[in-house]
């Protein structure tokens, strides 16, 4: 994708949405939504490429591939949280928008808690290694 | 890239604008809210298709 075509698009969106703003502000604000979503479904295409290449130097640093996974995981909830988040706070909902953060947040919080306790398990591991 | 949703829903913005000022000129109150509501409720159908055909390429893209 062009990257002067995605930018063209989001200076016409806001433009538009200015305008119509001063006569009908809800349509205002789903069109800014409108043109969140087309822009981000054209170009998110292109990370499956991005994680593929991840994944290969991972997997050549033999390093634990779901560890990837994880982090690759916790990309996508605040993805999808942050792009939630300021949708509300174009809407004017500050609270909603903070809500939505502090979730993704705890959903990062939960998909990384494997990962810490293998972290403590190796570190257990290590000192009691070190005791005997 | 669907850039022509954008202009659409301007143009469902611009029209419902213009029949609501036309409608609460004539008098009719009731029928400018509905139709208020009504284009509200179009253009959000439009939107959610969008919203649920981003979710779902995220969640098959980063494996959520």
């Amino acid at each position: 994708m062009n990257v002067f075509a995605i930018c063209a698009v989001c200076v016409i969106t806001a433009v538009i949405s200015l305008a119509i703003k001063r006569y009908n502000g809800e349509m205002s604000i789903i069109i800014a939504i409108a043109g969140c979503v087309v822009v981000l479904l054209s170009v998110i295409s292109y990370t499956t490429d991005i994680f593929s290449q991840i994944n290969s130097i991972i997997k050549t640093a033999n390093i634990k591939s779901e560890y990837v996974a994880v982090l690759i995981k916790a990309l996508g909830i605040c993805f999808i949280t942050e792009f939630s988040s300021d949708c509300c706070k174009d809407a004017g909902q500050l609270s909603l928008a903070n809500n939505c953060t502090t979730i993704g947040r705890l959903l990062v919080l939960i998909t990384a808690l494997p990962l810490f306790k293998e972290i403590l398990n190796t570190a257990v591991s290590l000192i009691t290694m070190q005791s005997q | 890239m669907d850039v022509d949703m954008i202009f659409k829903i301007a143009a469902i913005g611009i029209i419902v604008a213009i029949l609501n000022q036309l409608l609460v000129r004539s008098g009719r109150e009731e029928q400018a809210l509905l139709t208020t509501i009504a284009g509200l409720i179009v253009a959000l159908m439009m939107i959610i298709t969008q919203i649920s055909s981003l979710f779902t390429t995220i969640k098959s893209v980063f494996g959520l």
